[in-house]
């Protein structure tokens, strides 16, 4: 139904994964887009293009705010 | 499509778990809303401590909704003694989400004092490594 981006050569992991939007729920998942501290990548360390970061950036703080995820560390 | 977290309060959920998801269950059905799917996630620690309860047990429900009668949902939701904190997220997409699979971690970063000079590095080597592929 809904076009997958999908891009071999993509610096944004999720665009060639073909991954439209993250989980919030996903806690295994979004754990590792998270520093040790519990804070999110920079755009630039993670590689992710605006869509997925702004996906991941949300997920995270929906995560966080339903106690799956910390704040800090 | 909608669809609720809502994290109960573990007294609760394991002297009454059958109250407590008829009485969530009530509540979305006085605002009119039809109810999809109910799910137990079961009992977690919490990622932090929240009015001093460190655990809690997890209850997913999916449900369909008028827009109008979320902000009336909510209310009722923050009013109840069961629930510790809630979530409602508009989802027509939720099939899709749960397929994601595994996703690579961010590699770590050595510990290093000048994490710009790095990103800055790592940047380069991914812009190269992109340029030898698209020329090949
Ligand atoms: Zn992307």
């Amino acid at each position: 139904m809904s076009k997958k981006r999908f891009n071999r050569t993509s610096k944004c992991r999720f665009c060639r994964m073909g991954v439209e939007e993250l989980d919030y729920k996903d806690t295994q998942n979004l754990v590792k887009l998270t520093t040790n501290q519990g804070k999110l990548f920079s755009r630039k360390r993670s590689g992710n293009c605006a869509h997925h970061q702004h996906s991941v950036k949300l997920s995270v703080k929906r995560a966080r705010f339903m106690a799956l995820l910390p704040y800090v560390a | 499509m909608y669809e609720g977290l809502f994290l109960i309060d573990n007294t609760h959920a394991s002297m009454e778990w059958d109250n407590v998801v008829k009485h969530i269950h009530d509540i979305l059905q006085k605002n009119g809303a039809e109810i999809l799917k109910t799910e137990k996630w079961g009992e977690k620690k919490l990622a932090y401590k929240i009015k001093g309860h460190k655990r809690g047990t997890y209850l997913l429900i999916h449900f369909n909704t008028k827009s109008g009668a979320i902000t009336a949902i909510k209310r009722d939701f923050q009013l109840s003694d069961y629930i510790i904190r809630s979530l409602i997220v508009k989802d027509d997409k939720i099939e899709e989400v749960s397929q994601i699979g595994v996703i690579e971690p961010i590699p770590a970063r050595n510990t290093g004092a000048t994490p710009e000079i790095k990103d800055a590095e790592l940047l380069e080597k991914t812009d190269m490594a992109i340029n030898v592929t698209g020329e090949a």
